[in-house]
């Protein structure tokens, strides 16, 4: 194999910039490598994508210094146009990356624009590639999340690309969408030979797919090293934000030396270390374990009533579509959310998530049945009325910016109904978000995990009796995630029942105490966490991959399986280990 | 007081029928036809009026447009607004002849050029009614139009519901989340209080337009948009067949047959 990308003693600095974003990098990447770029944010890992179609340095005019060369070509006497049609660019915000119509359009965008005759065979080609030609008439604003990437890698598929750039895959697509994108990258990497670079943040995709992994870290590479013994420098990994996967902790619990790739591997290493579960295991155990501890104040017998917080008896629902159809989403719902429930709603894309806790908050009114909230029928009261009992955050944290600063949001809704300790509850609010240093900026010039503390601020402050949240972990680092899982967790004390739409199966595994499967119009199922992660059935219902250290438990036949790790450690020994607890028990 | 789920007359419906008259869904005659030929239709039917003060000619292009329009399958919402219009417009050229001091020839006068207007009106709705952005933008190429306007066109309507979209979404944050008041007389403080959110929802929406167009325009960039080699490859894909040619052909004997008209019947 030969280069296809050298860089050599590379340093750019952007315009306004009072330190460079890239310093000294030198990198040579072969061609067919499957490579991950990883590293904190603000490591430059953005940038030095952006040198290899040249945005760097003639889009963006800054200091350059040094040189790239991509397929034999000197980036800086070429332009971005002809850099280009070797270098195939997919936005982290793909949605904005699409400017026609049409799917079809989109993708014969590039080939028409460079005057290729052959532009319809090429985005045929291209569709057909990645599965996506039933979809050539759709418009783009009908494509759900995952079709959507799939769209924005064609169109830049479209241009017979020897590169692919892919910036932070997973951050805006649900797990399967996720891993179904992975394994096209991979189709192109290993059919039609093309170099696939990544920016990722998670361990678990890189491990799983990556050749090769350069660790950034202030603006230059840290190493290059292939996946295997990138993946066994776990420690290293962590300290830049990358915690491991979480089937390589589950081994470092046990001791054993071994990084995995694969749960499949995982499971295999385990079995021959003699991995078994504890006696000490049992269902019973589980309530009082170390991921359940928080939750131990919740009466959980069905015999105590809990108070009802929101109420939907037969409830129907649906939209008109473009051609003027009515599309039901929801049919003949029932459901009842009691004071104490952190409620996970999960299912596949337009299953009804988003419909159901707009209907639940009062923000609309079903067709069909009704809503009571707090004892309100919600068809009897306004949306405003309503908002003093269910907050309702949306996806995009953007949207709920509403002022210059997020104190002036959170105070919004506390000083408009005139409550008399509107400045203390902000004050309070904010420091238990931990945003205080931040109350006076702008909310859209935060980190991606402030902006959702910022949004939950915004809904506590709304005093509810239920919050609701769209989606509020998608698109977060790692770490950031976690913030905001625990976030969510300590959150529980001011709010009667939260109800949370989402496709992290870490914050269903890791937060939720009850997870209502959507489906088919209806809930097609009402369980705990660890229920749902123990049926197959229903995981191939709901769209969603249970979380690795969940699917490891199984794979080893450990019932009930751990939700985390926290709770593997707990669960599992080595045989010898085993033994010797039960001796002294 | 209860509130239910409407289908029409809601800002839902609003969003729906703006897609549904940008990229023509509902068919009809004239989105089958060739844009160049649309619009040099509309540009006959736009002129031919105000080449006439004969009121019989008039009502006859009137009627013309008014079965063009019907055929193009012009949607409610449109048709709505249309009508509005004219009913106040008929209106006001009463009322003024009668305030005025006038008589029925000031009145007709007036309601001649309120016919005419209409008359234009209806031609320019039927035909831009009936053209998706990309056949818009590749006819207006075909013209010699600068790539730059022919693009603008067509991401314009690409955004349109999308902008829709987010004004909705950060409206109902608005007024979820703003001071509440009394109605008013009339419902006018509440009308008032509508306007300012209305106006401060722009605040959000300019900040977040910004931040994503950013990427819009580094992959247009990327895309080869500037490098603009596609003009002859988009213009290609237009062709003028029978139905254009038939069309164009009726309308221009339909057009000379209303002027006849005016041979046969002479009033005023």
């Amino acid at each position: 194999m030969s280069p296809i990308i050298e860089i050599d003693r590379l340093s750019f600095r952007y315009p306004g910039a009072e330190r460079d974003s890239l310093r000294n990098v030198c990198l040579t990447i072969e061609e067919g490598d499957f490579v991950a770029v990883i590293g904190g944010n603000g490591s430059g890992k953005t940038t030095l994508c952006k040198t290899l179609n040249g945005l760097v340095p003639h889009y963006w005019e800054g200091e350059f210094a040094g040189e790239v060369r991509v397929d034999g070509v000197d980036t800086y006497d070429s332009t971005v146009a002809t850099l280009s049609s070797t270098v195939g660019y997919v936005y982290q915000d793909f949605q904005n990356q699409l400017v026609r119509p049409r799917v079809r359009d989109e993708v014969e965008f590039g080939p028409t624009n460079f005057g290729m005759a052959d532009y319809a065979e090429r985005a045929t080609e291209a569709m057909q590639m990645l599965g996506i030609s039933h979809l050539a008439d759709r418009f783009v604003w009908q494509l759900s999340g995952g079709q959507a990437h799939l769209t924005a890698l064609a169109s830049v598929l479209a241009m017979r690309p020897r590169i692919i750039v892919v910036d932070e895959p997973v951050a805006e697509v649900d797990p399967a969408g996720a891993h179904a994108l992975y394994e096209r990258l991979t189709e192109l990497n290993q059919i039609h030979g093309i170099t696939v670079i990544v920016i990722e943040h998670h361990a678990e995709f890189i491990a799983q797919y990556a050749k090769s992994v350069v660790l950034m870290d202030d603006g230059a590479p840290v190493w290059h090293l292939p996946a295997p013994q990138a993946a066994a420098r776990a420690a290293e990994l962590a300290s830049h934000g990358i915690p491991a996967p979480q089937i390589v902790a589950a081994c470092e619990g046990l001791e054993l030396a071994a990084a995995p790739r694969t749960v499949d591997e995982a499971a295999a290493v385990l079995r021959t270390a003699g991995a078994r579960q504890r006696p000490s295991w049992t269902a019973e155990a589980v309530a009082g374990s170390a991921g359940q501890a928080t939750r131990e104040g919740q009466p959980t017998t069905e015999g105590e009533e809990r108070r009802p917080v929101a109420v939907a008896s037969a409830v129907s629902h649906g939209y008109r579509s473009v051609a003027g159809d009515l599309m039901p989403v929801l049919t003949d719902v029932d459901l009842t959310i009691r004071a104490g429930d952190r409620v996970a709603l999960v299912g596949g894309n337009g299953a009804g998530k988003s419909t159901l806790m707009r209907l639940l908050c009062g923000l609309q009114v079903p067709r069909g049945g009704s809503v009571t909230l707090d004892g309100i029928d919600t068809k009897k009261s306004s949306a405003t009325k309503l908002a003093e009992h269910a907050a309702y955050l949306f996806q995009r944290p953007e949207q709920m910016f509403l002022k210059d600063s997020i104190r002036a949001d959170v105070r919004l809704f506390p000083a408009g109904r005139k409550r008399a300790d509107a400045d203390a509850l902000v004050d309070r609010v904010l420091d238990r978000v931990r945003l205080s240093d931040f109350a006076d900026r702008d909310g859209r010039t935060l980190s991606g995990g402030q902006q959702r503390r910022a949004t939950l601020a915004i809904g506590l402050a709304m005093t509810p009796s239920l919050l609701l949240a769209d989606e509020p972990t998608a698109s977060l680092d790692v770490a950031s995630r976690d913030s905001v899982i625990s976030m969510l967790d300590e959150l529980s004390g001011a709010i009667a029942a939260a109800v949370v739409a989402t496709h992290d199966m870490h914050l269903v595994a890791e937060w939720a105490t009850r997870v209502i499967v959507l489906g088919g119009g209806g809930v097609l199922a009402d369980v705990t966490p660890s229920e749902l992660f123990a049926s197959d059935a229903l995981l191939e219902g709901a769209h969603v991959v249970p979380p690795q250290i969940t699917a490891l438990g199984r794979a080893l036949g450990i019932d009930p399986a751990p939700l985390s790790v926290a709770q593997w450690r707990e669960a599992v020994a080595l045989a010898d280990a085993s033994e010797t607890v039960e001796v002294t028990a | 007081m209860s509130r239910k789920t409407r289908d029409v007359l809601s800002v839902e419906w609003v969003k729906l029928e703006l897609i549904r008259t940008a990229y023509a869904t509902r068919g009809g005659l004239f989105a089958k036809m060739d844009p160049r030929m649309v619009i040099s239709w509309y540009l006959i039917l736009a002129v031919v009026p105000w080449l006439t003060h004969d009121l019989v000619t008039i009502i006859a292009l009137f009627a013309l447009t008014a079965v063009s329009a019907a055929l193009a399958r012009v949607g409610p919402l449109v048709l709505g607004l249309f009508l509005i219009g004219f009913v106040t417009d008929f209106g006001y050229a009463f009322g003024a002849a009668w305030v005025f001091g006038g008589d029925h020839e000031t009145a007709l006068a007036l309601v001649e050029i309120t016919l005419k207007l209409a008359t234009v009106s209806l031609a320019s709705i039927a035909a831009f009614v009936s053209l998706d952005p990309e056949e818009l933008s590749t006819g207006l190429l075909a013209w010699k139009a600068p790539e730059l306007l022919a693009f603008g066109v067509s991401y314009g309507y690409r955004m349109m519901p999308i902008l829709f979209e987010e004004f909705g979404t950060v409206f109902t944050g608005l007024r979820l989340r703003s001071p509440q008041g009394k109605k008013g007389f009339l419902g006018l403080r509440a009308l008032w209080r509508w306007g300012t959110w209305a106006v401060q929802a722009f605040y959000p929406i300019f900040l977040n337009t910004a931040k994503s167009v950013r990427t819009t325009v580094e992959s247009l960039e990327t895309r080869g948009f500037t490098a603009a080699q596609g003009r002859d490859l988009r213009i290609a894909q237009l062709s003028i067949g029978a139905l254009d040619v038939a069309v164009v052909a009726v309308t221009a004997v339909a057009v000379v047959g209303a002027f006849e008209l005016d041979a046969l019947f002479t009033i005023a």
